[in-house]
């Protein structure tokens, strides 16, 4: 039973961790909350539910989730965020909370308010040991890890990768050195959007229903979980989504902790602030006067 | 006071031009009559508070006494409901079963010759954007309304209708409260504690282990299972719960896993909710019986070749019923908006033709008649023994309690 | 009460300002109703615009004054909202009068959200920036699920109020006027250098004296004892008070407001709170049925346009000759050409900063003369 819960707890986190990594990607290197990461997840779902419509293969589906994804946070990030670089990053994240409004809107428009049901193919289950795990489980956790690593590689492996690390460390000194600050910055929304498309795309493998606010809770639940891991982490993000997975779904199954269950996930996330401020696996920064 | 003075010269010496003056008398005026307006309202308040608690301060009687409908040239139904954020499927639903009966309404002639105008405000399922949106629509001339579509929301609505006097038809909100102590306030749709112990009634003697899973955070949902739970308890029979709230109420898998080896699983929410519930069970390899009740009309659209379970719910309205009068509304619902109606679109569609007979049975011609006086007839038409319903939600009766007497059906899927 | 004392030494004029907007506003409305031309609706409007102002003056103090980024304002006004309601629902059956019944309540709703406010004020000493902005966000989620989860409070229903029968923007109003002369006159104060000192360098603060841990959770108190109040308020006008209101997209309202007044300008705040309640409650009443959701759209083009123009560094120039603080003062300058000598704002405007494309576009090849030591091979561009 608690194997059960546990694996379940595992998938949910899978998900979270998988939007956490896109919400740590654009933090660490724009430096901005992007509250609107949540609704590029809910684009990828519509996208997804109408190629699969239109009678499309799953995998044509994840590729055009894929390309609109990255399309859409490029466009954001060019017409909402680009004009905002040097003001003052409440104005960002006000403005990221205004795309956020109108991606929904817009959705609700064109899509209508009623959620839709989509099937991504059925992938069955598998025994381990007592417990039945479903595929698409350990499809999410597989493809989560492997982000995760091919991420780490990019960052410190490749040049491009190397000239992010540097954008985040230091922007003004970056720029000097002749990093083009404002393509680097275009390029991690372009990576964190396509990564919400392959969130998207395992959100609906495991929760299989559309709907313009799809993406509103799972955006704020993977934030906490960047936070938890340490916001700018990549290891950290990953970590941080499975531990509030597993916790949701323990608190879930515990009848009298249920329905405190949102309560339980923040109050973990507090408490371990205050133990480590700087999330699990969070680099410190020192301060200078 | 030398604190004051201080300041005062202060003033003076820094005021050189004329608009500054202007200003800072603009600010005694303010003070002063702000002062002298709260003393007074101090006053009325003292006294009025004590007697009577619905004969209201000092912006009652101008509010009260005028007739907005006045002017009138159409008799005006109004509503609130969420048609943004997460509920919204549900306001949307509401307004377009209305909307189509206003429609059938007018094309029909009206009343005697006098259209019908319908309109909802969003009041994104809250409490506080419900009453702005009724003070809105009264001012508009609203004469007879259908409250709200959520409970909370409706709630809030009927306790501003009941001061006014304004007729409430609330199409869905069923929790016990919104009717409960007002005269003016009726429902279409069962309300949430008959609606508990018949299915506790229901599935008690059917099925040995039962499971319940419902949503804390909703009126409805708990309402129906506090009822629920109760009925259980007197019948002598135990049951597993699970729960779950507005925040996490995407997967399901805890709860179904918690419920697997029930015989049945009782779940009353709304379909969405409900929808997920069944493809978790089926993923889960769980093969219990989903049973719901009126909100999980509208289910049908949520499931997809994946679940095998079955599912049924108590509801006064099903889609696929061979009534002359529901496959007619189903027909021209679907041909308008491109959707088969779920049960909020039935309720809304019939709370709009209770109204309409009530005032053709009473007679109304006046169509700038006041919210006020429509009310009263419309209530005791209603509440008159004579007076049935046949809607598309079944055959009604309405005593003075504002709950309706209606049978209902229970519909089976993937039988 | 030693700030006073600075009060008057530093008096000027501009510090009515703020006064006159809201007292224009109210007089404004109080003559309408007097004249029995004001409808419900509006009072409803009034009331709304005064706990928005509440709000947005408050939270200011913690965001622009102070320099921390809340995202649980709405949660401080929660427990007001709830504490307070369910106060006046008892409080009403022993007092008549509905107003002390009411400003009881806004006290009780006001100290124990303050207590809140204290208990949240404790991490903020020991996280920053983002970090305490999602504790915060944290803590509005778990005060509402925990009042969601208890039988005192309605549960799932919320808990009913009664409704307030007389003029309630009225009262709501006056509480304004107190709110903004008590944050007006701690700012002015040297508690409120302190404030200032700490949001520019915390370090540098501390060093020089200034004790930050209890001006943090000074600030922190004293905004959610304002948010507490407006809770109250909140509950007076709707009924039933229901848990799901006081998400943390309403936090993020109340922050939009302070941002687009300006951080750390209380009249902006005033105006932006005001302008904002009835672009909200003129989209929600006159879009209705199949407009609604347009609502949001227009709500959220709005503000990214509003928020671009305001902030967007390279619209500097387009701000400023369509600013009307420059147009009044124009005409003052061009007789006292020397003013600027004194006036740090105005140094603050001229650039100062290295434009690094610039900077960047300077070609340093190994043959220029300005190369101090030349490099034995030529520099590879964007190389290690």
């Amino acid at each position: 039973m608690f194997m059960t819960t546990f694996i379940d707890g595992l998938s949910l986190g899978s998900i979270y961790a998988l939007i956490a990594l896109g919400y740590t990607m654009v933090y660490g290197i724009a430096k901005m909350l992007n509250f609107a990461h949540g609704d590029i997840i809910m684009v990828g779902a519509y996208a997804i539910l109408t190629t699969l419509n239109l009678g499309g293969h799953p995998v044509l589906a994840a590729i055009a989730a894929i390309i609109i994804c990255t399309a859409m946070g490029v466009i954001t990030e060019k017409v909402a965020y680009k004009p905002l670089r040097g003001a003052s990053p409440l104005a960002v994240l006000i403005t990221a909370i205004g795309v956020s409004y109108l991606l929904q809107s817009v959705a609700q428009l064109i899509f209508g308010s009623k959620s839709q049901t989509v099937t991504i193919g059925n992938y069955g289950t598998v025994n381990l040991g007592s417990a039945q795990v479903s595929v698409a489980t350990l499809l999410t956790l597989l493809i989560g890890a492997i982000i995760m690593i091919s991420l780490q590689l990019f960052v410190k492996k490749t040049r491009l990768g190397r000239a992010m690390l540097a954008v985040s460390e230091d922007r003004g000194a970056a720029q000097l050195m002749g990093v083009n600050v404002n393509m680097i910055i275009t390029t991690t929304f372009a990576i964190g959007s396509a990564l919400a498309a392959f969130a998207s795309l395992f959100y609906l493998m495991q929760i299989p229903s559309v709907s313009p606010t799809l993406g509103a809770m799972p955006g704020i639940k993977a934030f906490t979980a960047a936070v938890i891991g340490g916001i700018g982490s990549i290891p950290g993000a990953m970590l941080g989504g499975m531990l509030l997975g597993v916790v949701e779904k323990i608190s879930l199954s515990i009848p009298v902790l249920a329905p405190y269950t949102t309560a339980v996930e923040f109050a973990l996330l507090i408490v371990i602030l205050l133990v480590r401020p700087i999330g699990l696996l969070g680099k410190k920064r020192r301060e200078k006067v | 006071m030398k604190k004051q003075i201080y300041i005062f010269r202060k003033v003076m010496i820094q005021m050189r031009n004329f608009k500054r003056i202007l200003a800072l008398m603009l600010v005694a005026v303010l003070c002063l009559s702000c002062f002298a307006a709260c003393s007074k309202s101090g006053n009325t308040d003292g006294t009025t508070a004590a007697g009577d608690t619905t004969a209201a301060g000092e912006d009652k009687p101008a509010a009260s006494g005028d007739n907005y409908a006045a002017k009138n040239t159409e008799y005006f139904i109004g509503a609130t409901g969420p048609l943004t954020g997460d509920a919204a499927q549900y306001g949307i639903s509401v307004q377009n079963g209305a909307a189509l009966a206003v429609e059938e309404i007018n094309a029909a002639g009206g009343l005697n010759g006098k259209n019908f105008k319908f309109d909802i405000k969003d009041d994104k399922a809250a409490a506080a954007d419900a009453a702005t949106g009724y003070d809105t629509l009264y001012e508009a001339g609203m004469q007879a309304s259908l409250g709200s579509v959520t409970s909370g929301s409706a709630d809030s609505f009927a306790g501003k209708a009941v001061e006014d006097n304004v007729f409430v038809m609330t199409p869905s909100a069923s929790a016990a409260n919104v009717i409960a102590d007002r005269a003016n306030a009726f429902r279409v749709c069962f309300g949430d504690p008959d609606q508990g112990v018949l299915a506790a009634e229901e599935l008690s003697g059917k099925y040995e282990k039962i499971g319940a899973i419902y949503d804390t955070s909703d009126p409805y949902s708990s309402g129906i299972f506090e009822a629920f739970e109760a009925k259980m308890k007197e019948l002598g029979k135990d049951f597993t719960t699970q729960t779950f709230d507005a925040e996490n109420k995407k997967d399901f898998s805890t709860q179904v896993e918690a419920l697997k080896d029930c015989d049945v699983i009782f779940v009353p929410i709304y379909y969405t909710e409900a929808g997920l519930i069944a493809k978790a069970a089926s993923a889960k390899g769980c093969d219990a019986l989903i049973f719901g009740c009126d909100g999980l009309d509208g289910v049908k659209d949520q499931l997809d070749a994946s679940v095998k379970n079955k599912v049924s719910y108590i509801t006064p309205f099903d889609v696929e019923s061979k009534d002359e009068k529901v496959s007619a509304f189903v027909k021209a619902y679907t041909d308008k908006y491109g959707a088969a109606p779920d049960q909020f679109a039935a309720d809304g569609y019939d709370a709009v033709y209770v109204i309409f007979e009530a005032m053709k049975k009473a007679g109304v011609d006046n169509v700038a008649i006041s919210a006020s006086e429509l009310c009263d007839i419309l209530v005791k038409t209603i509440t008159a023994e004579d007076f049935s319903f046949t809607g598309v939600t079944g055959a009604m009766t309405w005593d003075a309690s504002g709950a309706p007497t209606k049978e209902p059906t229970i519909v089976e899927l993937n039988k | 009460m030693g700030y006073f004392k600075n009060v008057k030494k530093n008096f000027k004029f501009k510090d009515l300002t703020n006064y006159i907007i809201v007292g224009i506003i109210l007089l404004l409305s109080l003559i309408l109703k007097a004249t029995g031309n004001l409808p419900r609706s509006s009072m409803t409007l009034l009331t709304q615009i005064a706990f928005s102002i509440i709000l947005a003056v408050s939270l200011n103090l913690v965001v622009g004054f102070l320099g921390e980024l809340s995202l649980g304002h709405a949660g401080f006004m929660c427990v007001g909202a709830y504490i307070g309601c369910l106060s006046a629902n008892y409080l009403g059956k022993v007092i008549d009068s509905q107003l002390l019944v009411l400003i009881i309540a806004m006290a009780i709703g006001g100290v124990v959200a303050a207590f809140f406010g204290f208990i949240i004020g404790l991490p903020a000493l020991r996280l920053k920036g983002d970090y305490l902005a999602i504790v915060t966000l944290a803590f509005g989620e778990i005060v509402r699920n925990i009042f969601k989860n208890m039988k005192t409070f309605g549960g799932a229903l919320g808990l009913r109020t009664t409704t307030y029968k007389g003029s309630l923007f009225i009262v709501a109003f006056i509480m304004v006027f107190v709110t903004l002369f008590l944050i007006q006159n701690i700012i002015k104060s040297k508690h409120g250098r302190a404030i200032t000192a700490i949001r520019d360098n915390e370090i540098a603060a501390k060093a020089m004296g200034i004790n930050v841990t209890y001006y943090k959770l000074f600030v922190f108190i004293l905004a959610a004892f304002f948010a507490g109040i407006a809770g109250v308020i909140y509950g007076h006008y709707a009924s039933p008070v229901i848990y799901s209101f006081f998400s943390y997209n309403y936090s993020i309202e109340i922050l939009v407001m302070v941002v687009l007044g300006g951080m750390g300008n209380l009249t902006g705040s005033i105006v932006a709170a005001t302008l904002i309640t009835v672009l909200n409650f003129q989209l929600q009443t006159r879009l209705s049925g199949d407009l609604a959701a347009i609502k949001f759209l227009v709500y959220a083009i709005i503000l990214i346009v509003f928020i671009i123009f305001n902030n967007a560094p390279k619209l500097q120039p387009l701000r400023e000759r369509l600013s009307i603080t420059r147009i009044l003062h124009e005409r003052k300058e061009k007789r006292n050409p020397a003013s600027i000598k004194n006036d740090q704002a105005k140094w603050d405007k001229i650039p100062t900063k290295i434009k690094m494309d610039e900077v960047l576009s300077v070609d340093v090849t190994p043959e220029s003369p300005y190369t101090p030591d030349k490099p034995d091979k030529p520099v590879k561009k964007g190389g290690k």
